[in-house]
Order: C-alpha cells, then structure tokens, then sequence
C-alpha cells in the first residue's frame, strides 16, 4: 500500500473526531522544532468548513470492537491500514515544518488490545518528542480500557488528552457499543482528573525518584465527546451530562458531534435520517452559555422544556422566559447580568464595563462596542431608556425576534474564537472499532 | 493647519506629530506616495528626524500607554489608506486623556483606531497558519543544503509581526516568508530574523520529495472532510478566498509529476 493510500484509509477514520483544537498550552521552542500558542492555530478549513489545525489521523483502523454507529467496527467492509510509529512520527514531522500543521491528532481503533495500541501510540508520540526534538502541539486520544501506567505515560508527552464518553447515556452504550464497558471510560477520565489536580497543588512539578524533575502532565487538559442522534437521549439529558463533566472531571470541551448515519441497522436511525446539524448547533451555544455565561444546565432546560429551540438562540429562549430579569439598565447592571443579555458577549460586556468606568454608555455606542443590537434592545435600557419594541410578553416578544431573523442565523458552523472546529461527528472514530 | 506628509516609516510619522505640538497644527497627516493635494491646507513634506520621533514614542508610552503605542505601530502597518490620520487623532486624543483612551469604546476615533489596529493583528495571527512553506534545495553552496521558502501577500504589512513565531518555531531550520506585493522578505536562522528588500521572483527549485508531500498533504485536506456536512460558505468565511492562491491544499500542482 503506497503513502497516498494509508493516509486517506487512516484520515477518513478519523475524520469524525471533533476536536482540533490546539489551544490551552503557551510554550517556546524547547526540542529542536515547534512551539504551542495558547491561542491556538488554525492552518487551513475543510470543504465542509471545519478548521484543520493538527494531522488527525487513526493509528490503525483494524478494529476489534463491533460498535454499532461506526465505520470502523469489526464487521465494517473499509479498507484496513496501520501506521508504523515511524512512518508517522516522519510524516507529521514532514507536515509540521511547511506549516501544514500545527501538530498531531492522535487516535486509533483497537488494534490487538487497548494496551497494545496504546503502546505503539506512545511509541510514536515519543519518536516525536525524543528523537525528533518536536515542540509542537499533541492531542492524544485514549483508549478505552488502557492501564493506568500507560495512560500516564501518554499524558506525559501529550498537551491534551482525551476519553470520549461516546454516547450520552449508560444504556446507549451498552445498546451500541457493548465492548466498551462504562468503567472503561470513566476510572483513565477520573486518573487524569485526579492527576491535574495534583500537579496543580504542586505547581506544575513532580517528585520522581530522588531528585525532582520537572514534567508536566497535558497541560492543555482532557477533553471528551458524544454523539448526538444516534441514541435517544433529549437535549436536557446531554446539558445535564456536559455539566457534570465539567463539574466533576474539570473537562475542558465537551464536543459534540451529529450522528451521520454509516449503516442500516435496526439500533441506529435510518441511513436516510439527515445529520442533526442544527440540534448539534443549538447544543455548542448551550455548551458556551455554561462555560462563559455563568448558566445552569436547569435553568437552560428543565423537564417541562427537554429540547432546545430550533429556531432561536438558547439565550434568547431563556430571557423570553424570563421577562422579569429584563429590561436590565446597560450602565448599572453587573457582569453576569449583562452576559445573560441576549446579543451581549463576554468581549462586549467587558468593554461596557471598561467604558463605565470613564464615560455613560450610550445607545448609539453599543454597536461599536460590538452587542448585536437588534437582539439587545428588547431587553435593555441605555441611560434610562427603553429601545424595544414595547413588549416584554414571551410569544410576541419571540415573535418579534423571529422575524428580526435574529434567532436562525446559525446554519453554519459557529466560530469557537480561535479553534473552530466544533463540528463533527464522531461516530466513526477508530477507537470505537 | 497643514497637512504633514512623510517617508512612510513609523519615525517619519512620529516626526510629523512631534512637528504638530511644536511647530504647525496638523490639519492631517499622510503618507507622501498617497497624499492628494486640497485646496484647503498647504502642505509639507517632512524629513524624518530620530530625535524627534523618539521623543514622542516615549511620550506615548510613558503618558499614554504601551498598547496605545503598540496600536499605532499596527495602524502604521495596516493598508488603510487613512491609517496615519487615525493614528493621529488617536494619540492627540490619547495625550489629552493619559492611559484611559483605549477605554472609550463608543468614541468614534478610538473605535476606528482599535478597529483597524485589530484587522491587522488579526492578519497576522491568521497567517502563522496559512503560510505554507516549500522545502527548497538551496544550490548557493556546495552541500545542497536546505531552506523552507513561502510566498504570501498579506492585505496588510505584516510580515514583521510573524518573524518571532516563525523563528521560535524553527529554529534549526532556515526560512524565508517572501512578500511578494510589498517585495521584500523576512529571512531567519537560528532563532534571528531580518526583513530584506527582495524583487525578484524566480521559480525557487524544490527538493526532489517536495511533491510528494504536497500530494500527501491535498490527499489529507480532502479525506478529513465530511462530504454531509459540506459547507462552503462557512469555509470561505474562515479563510477568504484571496489567500487560496498560495495555500497547497488549494492549487494544483506544478506539472512533470
């Protein structure tokens, strides 16, 4: 199999994998080539308008998992490639030095056993760090079922690592991916909570042997994901779910990504079903509301509203719902009461603050202080004043803000600031098998 | 009131603001290549004196701040054609309220100023991923020895601004960032950058493999996209179109193989 080929095999494996980001970890040239920029970098975007920032690229995709939802799965007629370590550590290196990329993406379907294919992981993530001297970004993606030692030792060469929790619930695992046991998943996701934290406590350094020497532990933290659509859970579970994550393994991204149908299967919907972009787009702008907005999983939804609303803003929907919260005065307000203004930002809402400080904010300042007005001025007062159009009533009010279009914007992937690559499914990731 | 005009460089404005407070009031200030005559000012070109513009560099970052300077060095490279005059009215403005300035948002110079300050900086964090380098076979010395070239034309003149992250980021392995609008090139080694005028624009010759990752390279951008999720707007909102025709993944490449 020529180079050409094993790419493609290897890439389209892994193209469900939804993160890409590179963010989270500042750090100068310390090998021989590469750097991290805390920001992150996205070197180049996808037809389907996904950022492209690592080489995202599966290990093996011989799988001995038969997971329902994924193209890797045993029973799977795809064409099967395994990367040499290092054939893979060459390539990434080759890529990483035109500035193709800003590092690798590193996951793989289960290959033998989970220890096994952790092992040639690791092996090709040291080649990288040890023999080529890369300094660069590396997300590591681990497998479900690998001893702790190993996990350990991938998280020690890798800026991020992640467990993907796969589907949102207990159940929908087991009806789906059977071979991959809760247990699995949560005790690597606990260890590396747990080892964070540690090193936190210590600042950044731990003992190890007689004399102390400096390592650092992802740095960039853990991430997960699940699929969205191929199982029943509603919108209020997924919520729910992601904020515990947050809450309890300090998570940093939880992603998300449209189930697209691979197969016919009496589990799964049907393969006609459209991918649900805009249920998983409505689930990234809940996602941000608990992560920068100071929102509650509950007061997003609650079981009287299990899904969110297709055709507005989740900000939105929970302000209509709230019209005693509003109008909420633009120079007095704090900031949390003015992040849960629908069309304020965080960016904005700190220069509201900033500009108070010195001067009144006026009406006519907020656009240049970017708040999308035409969203904002039913739920605000600028010096006393009231810019709506006269009611704080929910379905008129929803009305209005329908047919100001403020609400359906969104067809198209959303821009996560600087990593953009929110999108995607992960149904046939190569860990699933 | 008199418009100053000057030599395009950052001292040769600073010159003519340090000109604005001690000699004439400045009606505007412009670069001279592109400064239309009014009849409404006499104007005066402006020889740029270091002393000069020195004083007022610290007088802008002791009296008003270090980002205030820091955005007007962004304005000075931004192809506004009006990027002087903003520059201007913001350190005017900036002079009469001390570190406060960047604060007032909703003020019409100021939001003009941050505003093209951002466009600029902006330009320059998008191009630490767009440039693409070509590993090209260096035939000067006697070992062929290797060196990563790429060509870019930034809307803004930015390329000073990608030296440090390049040159961390390659230490070992010299480069070369050719701007072929401006025709001048940012050349490192070892962790050192200068920017140098260079014109011409000979076909460079690529290592023997150089094709081979290039395929590689348009093989992968084609395999990680989902085909049900296409979405070329969005592509393009991310990455505008006038920087494809430099972007690997995005052209064809060259014949013989």
């Amino acid at each position: 199999m020529n180079r050409l080929e094993k790419l493609r095999i290897l890439a389209e494996g892994a193209k469900y994998d939804a993160s890409c980001s590179t963010s989270g970890v500042e750090r100068k040239n310390v090998g021989r080539m590469g750097n991290a920029s805390c920001a992150g970098i996205c070197h180049s975007w996808s037809a389907d308008g996904r950022c492209i920032s690592l080489l995202k690229v599966l290990m093996s995709n011989r799988c001995v998992y038969d997971c329902e939802y994924c193209v890797n799965r045993r029973t799977s007629e795809v064409e099967r490639a395994s990367y040499e370590p290092e054939e893979l550590a060459d390539l990434a290196m080759e890529f990483y030095r035109r500035n193709y990329i800003e590092g690798l993406f590193l996951s793989s379907a289960v290959e033998g056993s989970p220890d096994r294919t952790s092992e040639r992981m690791l092996h090709c993530l040291s080649l990288l760090r040890n023999e080529h001297g890369f300094a660069g970004y590396i997300h590591a993606k681990i497998i479900p079922g690998t001893s702790s030692e190993l996990i350990h030792r991938i998280g020690l060469v890798a800026d991020r690592i992640s467990v993907n929790v796969e589907l949102p619930s207990q159940k929908s695992l087991g009806t789906l991916a059977p071979q991959k046991k809760p247990e699995g998943i949560f005790l690597p996701m606990r260890q590396i909570t747990d080892t964070l934290a540690d090193r936190r406590k210590i600042g950044g350094t731990v003992e190890k042997g007689i004399r102390a020497k400096k390592e650092t532990f992802a740095p960039a933290g853990q991430t997960t994901q699940m699929i969205i659509g191929a199982s029943p859970e509603t919108d209020r579970q997924i919520v729910k779910l992601s904020e515990g994550l947050y809450d309890r393994y300090r998570i940093k991204r939880v992603y998300f990504s449209a189930y697209i149908p691979v197969r016919q299967s009496p589990l799964l919907p049907s393969p006609l079903t459209e991918p649900p972009l805009m249920r998983e787009h409505r689930l990234y702008q809940a996602d941000w509301l608990l992560r920068f907005y100071g929102f509650s999983a509950d007061e997003i939804l609650d079981e009287g509203n299990p899904y969110l609303d297709p055709f507005l803003d989740p900000k939105i929907a929970w302000a209509i719902r709230h019209p005693e919260r509003f109008p909420v005065e633009i120079n007095k307000a704090s900031l949390e009461e003015l992040l849960r203004i629908p069309g304020v930002g965080t960016l904005s809402a700190r220069r509201i603050l900033r500009q108070r400080r010195y001067a009144a904010v006026h009406y006519d300042d907020l656009k240049k202080i970017g708040v999308v007005v035409k969203r904002a001025r039913h739920f605000i007062l600028c010096c006393g004043r009231y810019y709506g159009d006269g009611t704080q009533e929910p379905e008129p009010l929803r009305q209005l803000l329908l047919q100001a279009g403020t609400g359906t914007k969104s067809q198209s992937p959303i821009n996560d600031g600087n990593q953009i690559s929110m999108f995607q499914p992960l149904a046939a990731r190569g860990i699933l098998g | 009131m008199i418009d100053y005009l000057h030599d395009e460089s950052f001292e040769g404005f600073l010159t003519c603001v340090f000109l604005h407070y001690y000699e004439e009031p400045a009606a505007g200030i412009y670069a001279g290549t592109v400064y239309q005559p009014s009849m409404l000012h006499t104007w005066r070109l402006v020889e740029t004196d270091q002393e000069k513009a020195e004083r007022v560099y610290d007088a802008i970052s002791e009296k008003i701040s270090m980002s205030a300077l820091r955005r007007c060095y962004h304005l000075h490279l931004s192809d506004s054609p009006d990027r002087y005059n903003v520059a201007f009215h913001y350190i005017v403005m900036g002079f009469r309220l001390g570190p406060k300035v960047g604060s007032f948002h909703g003020d019409p110079i100021v939001h003009e100023a941050q505003r093209l300050a951002r466009k600029v900086s902006f330009e320059a964090h998008r191009l630490t991923g767009l440039v693409r380098f070509s590993v090209i076979a260096d035939d000067s010395g006697q070992k062929s020895e290797e060196i990563l070239y790429a060509r870019l034309e930034p809307d803004h003149d930015v390329l000073e601004l990608l030296g440090d992250h390049f040159a961390d980021r390659f230490r070992n392995a010299p480069f070369l960032l050719h701007d072929i609008r401006r025709k001048k090139a940012l050349i490192a080694q070892n962790g050192e950058w200068v920017i140098m005028k260079m014109s011409e624009e000979q076909t460079p010759v690529l290592r023997t493999d150089e094709k081979e990752y290039r395929r590689l390279w348009k093989v992968y951008y084609d395999s990680i996209a989902i085909k049900e999720r296409t979405n070329p707007a969005c592509q393009r909102r991310m990455m505008p179109v006038r920087y494809w025709k430099h972007l690997t993944e995005l052209t064809e490449l060259p014949e013989d193989g």
